[in-house]
């Protein structure tokens, strides 16, 4: 829809405009983004989106003391003002001896498609729609979406780093609820990218089907009525809670508060043996460079339960005298286990299937309830109904050293490839 | 009938974090925009680029046009014009001038000090400051044009110490007021008793038990009613989820609450003040009206965009709000409250014998089904009429119909912010608010 636009020169000059202002460091982001997005609610396709988006993005530090600007309007003149205001707005800070940019990195990323294909966009929704109409009749799709987004974008520092590309990729996303009567199952959803759409029916992407199949098994619900301490087997979106809650541990955040749990626990086990958390940069959608201007080689961050890496910033690092371990944005996989998927249940005399967890923010030492939602009742081995009004509550660090079982089977999604996990010992009510 | 709108739109944030005395944030960014939205044949195209000159936004009409026209390729639809009517005007709040990044570290740095100073016990203070201030400049084929501007900001606290099981425990609690952060009075002595308080609650955190989980008599505290009426009846009565499946669909003029509950999703007024997310007139350019949505337990309306209207046969309430410029409208809240009653808090606590207050919240979610969910961060038990012990952090849950119905008393005051965002496929402001309010519901807990 818009003009091609240089990033690579943008960049650069505003890098010089930042120099020219007076910061000694700085990191400076041009990109574009393009998406097309075919939209679909209450099962009809209703709206085609095409948006493009530029944005510069400064990070400048004077004296120690660091800001930071986006600016969508990318006029000379706009640039040079907001350059000015953030040289103000740096010399406000207190000054601060971690603050730096990274130095001598370089790299360039093209993958994936770099041309939308709407008649693609169109054949997957038509695909989806026919789906539902023929093997799910009762999922009423509140909202779906095909989209294809390409982002290009260039990073320039004064120290030398200068890494850019052009990332193009699929994706759809799918969320809904089924209904009989009067009866209605919890929201339901999935959702991914991928490099193409084309290799296998819509339905068979990022677990869609099977999403719709099981919200229609979800109509007719159950309370538990009953406590007890049981296990679980975690579908996986509830693993990504899981997981989501681990890497905020080993993130800027906490260790610089020093409210991470584990600050101190590299190289010892700090999960079950079956869990092993690793890197895919090379995922969809996702280029292996961090936020601050480094290349993301693959990482392991944790092997067979044992803790291998935190994952500070460059800051975080020269805050908190911690390895410096640039991680991508996104994509990370969880390594698949032993377990076929239909044996996970075997043994469990009480538990669940849960599909998502829905509940408040952990507590700051892992302690959480929540309720499980698109989850079935397990009795004996066996899966029974769906579940209403069901909550569960454990400790977050306790369930990664309580997987018992990891399933062969993973739901790709492009920034996430994760297995079924079965947990013990969490609390019902 | 073929409806057009475009949107002219700016959006300005800013955000600084201190922890512990070290500046880890301190941006501002400005996203802008021109879009452009057609509905041509039952069908929507939309358009956006960040060019907000009239030629860009006439090249952005014209692929919306051309992108409503390609959803033809799926057949005939309903074309039926869409209600909603129309508005002029301009309405822009006008709150203190605002203050610079300066100013905002000068006051992070002067909380930091006097709470290192006063709570030697703290592992960690961390303080947020955010605000941010959406223009959008809207017209529309029906005749509108309108120019809405709505400002926000918050300061939030979140105080570490370690807890008797040797572990961290934490409490984090938002102000906010309508406006920039110059509209929040940020001074250590004007905030001197709320992180007292906050300290305060957290001492007893760190000595905390679990709750019992299951079925209890909960006492909410003003600051939780807003978010129940938002998240368990507030997300069911929007339009698009009921066309989506929701229960609410069938129980309208049906009794789904306790008749001392009454709701309204409140357009821009509320006892002739100005509401925090003051709307007029929405992103579709519909005139806003307040939208009851229960009337004394009684389910009455939902809150709707000209789509949704049209679909229900409902009169649009002006509830279509987009957040970004590259984002179209939905049905979206806006200042989401429980109407207050008679009772005092402290004489519905005094009567209960066996429960628990809940006095903060975390986040909240809510479902097609009325079941709803949100974390409670800071709640105590209540025995014998009195409060006793804190508990860990937990979530409250339960459906909202069951909840609502079993409400059997709410207080006189009341309690507002705004400082949080409701995810919808997009962020988006809101406000909410409140009375007490006892219930039965649904703890987590061992």
């Amino acid at each position: 829809m818009g003009a091609v636009m240089n990033l690579q020169d943008t960049a650069g000059h505003a890098l010089a405009q930042m120099r020219a202002a007076g910061f000694e460091h700085a990191q400076v982001t041009a990109a574009h983004s393009q998406l097309n997005e075919l939209n679909v609610n209450h099962n009809e396709p209703s709206l085609l989106r095409s948006t493009d988006s530029r944005k510069l993005s400064l990070m400048g530090i004077v004296d120690g003391r660091m800001a930071s600007t986006e600016v969508a309007d990318l006029d000379p003149e706009a640039i040079r003002s907001r350059v000015a205001g953030l040289f103000a707005d740096a010399a406000a800070a207190p000054r601060d001896a971690a603050n730096a940019v990274s130095a001598g990195q370089h790299t360039r990323v093209v993958k994936g498609p770099q041309e939308a294909q709407l008649d693609t966009l169109a054949a997957k929704m038509g695909e989806l729609l026919a789906f539902r109409q023929r093997e799910t009749p009762r999922m009423i799709v509140e909202e779906a979406d095909a989209k294809h987004t390409l982002y290009r974008w260039h990073t320039l520092t004064t120290g030398g780093s200068d890494l850019g590309g052009s990332l193009g990729w699929y994706g759809m996303m799918v969320a809904g609820s089924a209904r009989e009567g009067r009866a209605c199952s919890s929201l339901n959803y999935a959702y991914g990218a991928a490099d193409s759409l084309t290799a296998a029916p819509a339905v068979d992407f990022f677990g869609i089907g099977e999403m719709m199949r099981q919200t229609e098994r979800q109509i007719h619900t159950e309370p538990l009525g009953a406590r007890f301490v049981g296990d679980v087997v975690l579908s996986p979106d509830a693993v990504a809670s899981l997981l989501g809650w681990l890497q905020g541990h080993l993130g800027d955040t906490q260790l610089i508060a020093g409210s991470s749990l584990y600050r101190a626990s590299v190289g010892q086990p700090i999960a079950s043996s079956l869990l092993t958390l690793r890197s895919r940069f090379d995922a969809p959608g996702v280029a292996p460079v961090s936020p601050d201007g480094f290349n993301a080689p693959p990482v392991t961050i944790v092997r067979e339960g044992v803790l291998q890496a935190l994952t500070p910033s460059l800051y975080g690092s020269r805050k908190t005298g911690l390895l410096h371990v640039p991680v991508a944005g996104s994509g990370w996989e969880v390594a698949a286990g032993a377990t076929p998927r239909a044996e996970l249940l075997a043994g469990i005399s009480r538990g669940a299937v849960v599909g998502q967890f829905s509940m408040g923010n952990p507590a700051a030492n892992g302690d959480f309830s929540g309720v499980i939602k698109n989850s079935l009742r397990i009795t004996d081995g066996v899966v029974g109904p769906a579940l209403s009004e069901t909550m569960v509550s454990g400790n977050m660090s306790r369930m990664l050293r309580e997987i018992v079982a990891v399933s062969r089977e993973r739901i790709d999604s492009g920034g996430l490839l994760l297995p079924w996990i079965r947990v013990a010992n969490l609390h019902f009510s | 009938m073929d409806y057009t709108e475009t949107r002219r739109h700016e959006l300005r944030k800013r955000r600084l974090m201190m922890v512990d005395g070290h500046l880890t944030l301190n941006s501002q960014t400005t996203d802008a925009g021109a879009s452009a939205r057609i509905y041509q044949g039952g069908y929507w195209g939309f358009a956006s680029a960040n060019d907000t000159t009239p030629a860009s936004t006439l090249r952005m009409k014209a692929q919306a046009g051309r992108n409503a026209a390609a959803m033809a390729r799926f057949g005939a639809k309903d074309t039926r014009a869409l209600p909603g009517g129309t508005y002029r005007g301009e309405h822009v709040f006008r709150g203190r001038p605002a203050i610079g990044q300066q100013e905002c570290v000068e006051r992070m740095a002067a909380i930091h000090a006097w709470c290192k100073q006063r709570y030697p016990d703290l592992v960690s203070t961390r303080i947020l400051l955010q605000d941010e201030h959406h223009s959008k400049w809207v017209a529309t084929s029906t005749g509108s044009e309108v120019l809405n501007s709505i400002q926000r900001a918050a300061c939030a606290v979140t105080f570490t110490a370690i807890g008797d099981t040797g572990t961290p425990v934490e409490l984090y609690e938002p102000i906010s007021a309508k406006g920039s952060l110059a509209d929040l009075d940020l001074s250590v002595e004007a905030l001197a008793p709320w992180l007292d308080q906050l300290h305060g609650h957290l001492q007893a955190k760190r000595h905390s038990v679990p709750a019992r989980g299951g079925q209890h008599t909960i006492v909410l505290a003003p600051d939780l009613a807003g978010i129940l009426a938002h998240e368990a009846m507030g997300h069911p009565c929007e339009a698009d989820i009921v066309l989506g499946g929701a229960v609410t669909g069938d129980l309208v003029g049906q009794r789904i609450a306790s008749e001392l509950i009454t709701m309204v999703d409140v357009a821009h007024t509320f006892n002739g003040e100005e509401a925090m997310i003051p709307v007029y007139a929405d992103d579709e350019g519909t005139p806003a009206r307040d939208a009851v949505l229960i009337k004394d337990g009684v389910l009455t309306d939902f809150m709707n965009s000209r789509e949704t209207s049209q679909r229900l046969g409902l009169t649009p309430t002006g509830s279509a709000r987009a957040y970004a410029p590259t984002d179209e409208p939905l049905v979206r809240m806006r200042n989401t409250v429980i109407l207050p009653g008679t009772r005092k808090l402290a004489d519905m606590l005094s009567e209960v014998e066996d429960g628990y207050f809940l006095m903060k919240t975390s986040n909240g979610q809510a479902d097609s089904t009325t079941e709803f969910m949100f974390g409670i961060p800071l709640a105590y038990e209540i025995k014998a009429g009195k409060l006793g012990r804190a508990i860990r952090d937990t979530t409250l849950s339960g459906s909202a119909i069951k909840v609502l119905q079993s409400a059997d008393a709410v207080s006189d005051d009341m309690s507002w912010n705004c400082a949080g965002y409701c995810g919808k496929k997009q962020p988006m402001v809101v406000s909410m608010g409140g009375p007490a309010l006892r219930v039965r519901a649904h703890l987590g807990g061992e």
